[in-house]
């Protein structure tokens, strides 16, 4: 049974042939019962009738009139075709449900159904390979943050370029939390060449840190000094809202994990030199 | 190399006692020059007073140091105080432009269901008194408390306002699927209540009465003996007298209470019996005394709505001792005992009211009496075939008759999932509060609807708290 009657169902039914009907192969006579009708389901004539079977559709005295809706809809069809235009939208007819849309949004995807960066913060929220509990620690971070007031930004520790207003954050969480770990990620790690400054010192080279590796590490901070925190209150929230209230610390400028960035951002400028030396080279 | 006078006396060597031997060892090594242009004498560091040389006992040097914290650590009661704390407001969700507050008789019309409604200001209040409001519900996510209208809210609002038409009690137990708004429900009969003006006596956690959590004392002259939990009772009255003033106010006694630790003639408000009670010590006294008074026929009272959420903790042995080291029956509280009395239909209300039990899915014992009688009466309420009527199972000896006794003849509501109407109605509540970041179309309200078959608890999990926003 066909789920809708649309023109390709009643072109079926009407089965226009180009040759004469005695040529072809003798049809079943539940093909001819069948019309334009509502009632779709086919009807067996009786085996001992005498009365031949009704072969031309368009005397069809028996297939329902064309009444209904989805009948006048197929005549429509018929109509706009006859005019040479083609009535079928390929993306509604055919499918139960419509086809999707391209280029499918980024997220319908199984595995990259989150925000990349809360998927990552929440694989480091992740112990003893709970990852249920960190989705969910995830989660209550959120909103944490979407019931916080607007941060007050610190003009001496300004946000990633482009980062969206205050007043806009709590609403987004997930570009809060983005933009909070974005902006004191740092941009280098200092690496030591053990033995290589001589006496026994190693050779600190700053290197270039990738996205995901500057994210981590400004998470892992961030996990640090939550750590060092007092819970105020007790019960399985606590941990999530202590980690909520240090990014929201570090958007207003309160926390302490400013000054490891610039540490590190001090080191690998001191360092910079180092990068010609000529005892590393071939090792980077 | 150390001073042999350190080890011996305990006298603390200082510069006052004189000292035949030199207290200091001299140096068997020259100082050390950290650079040749340094002299030795400049870098021999300047030793002043008692050296101990050698090896001393160290205790504990394996432990780490500990940090000396300068927060205070949080005082006592604070962290649960901070923990069960309700916020009922988001300044950042955005205001909802159709929300009206409800009104009296907003839950009996029917045209409200699939209605967003929110609580007025004062019912707010009234229902923070009697703790109706949850720390697992989500209130804080939105500007103000609202509640969904379902099907089966106004149908029961109209059955219990039926029964106060007709000065009768309804009694009903609230059943269910796991957050599926039970406990919604009563709320929603207590604020219908509380619009009414009617008398609201809730009990929020019934397991704070059985677990044997607060104090307890016999009743003497009791058979068989009687228990009042004193603590909570003034905890309850002071509930009631905090939500229900405005009425109490206009109420009278008609019977004088010499009992009483305050005189209370008759003909005075029963805000007065409620302010008698100032300690624990008689607070059972005072909230007999509230409740006879409440229910004294004849005499011109509101009606009254009696509620508990737990139903299962009362509805078994308590964890409550007698002397003799046996387990008290939770029908053996005084408090339990009432409501228990009540719900079995013991009580009749002067005009009329309701006895709401609503049953919880989580931390709840089993008590198996409570759940064949549910079932039981379940069927019954259907009209099954008496074949399809579950019986007990003769092999199992932990029955209760007294929980049958009481679940005899109450009425059953069930709560499952919503229709996908009402699941669109929250739906574009939680969007146009700024939650729900999705365009709110049958795609996504089915979405969601199907993750929970319509249960409201579990849209919401997949639709508020996710990580997904």
């Amino acid at each position: 049974m066909p789920p809708r009657l649309n023109i390709w169902s009643a072109c079926r039914a009407l089965s226009l042939r180009t040759r004469a009907l005695a040529q072809g192969p003798r049809p079943g006579p539940a093909m001819f019962t069948r019309g334009l009708a509502d009632n779709t389901t086919s009807q067996l004539p009786e085996r001992n009738s005498s009365a031949p079977p009704p072969f031309a559709v368009s005397s069809n005295s028996q297939t329902a009139g064309p009444t209904s809706q989805e009948n006048e809809t197929a005549l429509d069809q018929l109509r706009m075709i006859e005019y040479g235009l083609n009535p079928l939208d390929a993306s509604v007819e055919g499918h139960k449900y419509g086809l999707p849309e391209l280029p499918l949004p980024s997220q319908s995807n199984t595995k990259h159904r989150y925000d990349s960066v809360v998927e990552q913060v929440t694989r480091l929220l992740m112990r003893d390979g709970k990852l249920a509990k960190a989705q969910r620690d995830m989660a209550i971070i959120l909103n944490y943050l979407r019931t916080s007031p607007p941060p007050r930004l610190d003009p001496s520790k300004p946000l990633l370029p482009g980062a969206p207003p205050s007043s806009h954050l709590p609403l987004d969480p997930v570009s809060y939390i983005g933009v909070a770990i974005d902006s004191v990620a740092p941009l280098i790690k200092v690496r030591g060449f053990k033995g290589l400054a001589g006496g026994g010192k190693s050779l600190e080279v700053p290197m270039p840190l990738g996205a995901r590796q500057r994210r981590r590490t400004a998470f892992q901070w961030i996990l640090d000094a939550v750590n060092k925190k007092h819970s105020k209150g007790s019960g399985r929230t606590m941990f999530p809202h202590r980690v909520a209230e240090e990014i929201v610390a570090v958007v207003e400028g309160r926390s302490g994990v400013w000054d490891r960035r610039n540490q590190v951002h001090k080191s690998g400028t001191g360092n910079r030199a180092n990068l010609n030396d000529m005892k590393i080279r071939g090792k980077l | 190399m150390s001073a042999p006078n350190c080890l011996r006396c305990l006298v603390r060597p200082s510069t006052a006692i004189p000292l035949a031997i030199p207290r200091q060892a001299s140096p068997l090594v020259a100082p050390f020059a950290p650079f040749s242009t340094t002299t030795a004498t400049a870098a021999k560091k300047e030793v002043k007073g008692h050296v101990r040389g050698g090896k001393k006992l160290v205790l504990g040097k394996f432990k780490k140091n500990k940090v000396e914290s300068r927060v205070r650590p949080p005082g006592p009661g604070e962290r649960k105080a901070y923990r069960k704390r309700i916020t009922l407001s988001n300044d950042n969700a955005i205001q909802v432009p159709w929300l009206t507050d409800m009104g009296p008789g907003s839950l009996l019309d029917t045209a409200n269901v699939a209605k967003v409604l929110a609580l007025p200001e004062e019912v707010q209040d009234q229902l923070r008194a009697s703790e109706a409001f949850k720390t697992t519900q989500s209130w804080k996510m939105f500007r103000k408390p609202s509640v969904l209208v379902r099907t089966e809210t106004v149908d029961l609002m109209n059955r219990i306002q039926g029964a106060v038409e007709k000065r009768q009690t309804l009694r009903v137990a609230i059943t269910g699927d796991k957050v599926a708004g039970k406990s919604m429900m009563l709320l929603q009969a207590m604020s219908h209540a509380y619009l009414n003006n009617w008398i609201v006596i809730h009990v929020p956690e019934a397991h704070e009465l059985t677990t044997a959590c607060t104090d307890y004392a016999p009743i003497p002259g009791t058979e068989p003996p009687q228990y009042t939990q004193p603590t909570y009772a003034l905890k309850l009255i002071h509930a009631i007298k905090k939500a229900n003033e405005k009425i109490l106010a206009k109420t009278y006694t008609v019977s004088a209470h010499p009992e009483l630790p305050q005189n209370i003639p008759a003909n005075t408000p029963l805000l007065a019996i409620a302010n008698a009670a100032k300690e624990a010590d008689g607070a059972w006294a005072v909230f007999h005394a509230l409740w006879n008074e409440l229910t004294a026929q004849g005499a011109n009272r509101p009606p009254i709505l009696l509620s508990l959420d737990g139903l299962a903790h009362v509805m078994k042995t308590s964890d409550y001792r007698a002397p003799g080291f046996d387990r008290i029956h939770a029908h053996d509280l005084s408090l339990v005992r009432l409501f228990a009395e009540a719900l079995g239909g013991g009580v009749q209300f002067p005009n009329g009211g309701a006895v709401l039990g609503a049953t919880s899915r989580s931390n709840t014992p089993r008590a198996p009496s409570m759940e064949l009688a549910l079932a039981q009466r379940e069927a019954e309420q259907r009209h099954a075939d008496p074949a399809e009527v579950p019986q007990k199972d003769a092999f199992f000896r932990g029955y209760d008759e007294r929980v049958e006794a009481v679940l005899r003849s109450v009425q059953v509501l069930r709560l499952g999932g919503v229709s996908k109407l009402e699941a669109r109605a929250v739906m574009e509540y939680w969007a146009a509060s700024g939650m729900l970041r999705a365009a709110v179309d049958e795609k996504t309200v089915t979405e969601k609807w199907a993750l929970g078959s319509g249960v409201l608890g579990e849209m919401e999990r997949a639709s508020l708290l996710t990580m997904r926003i």
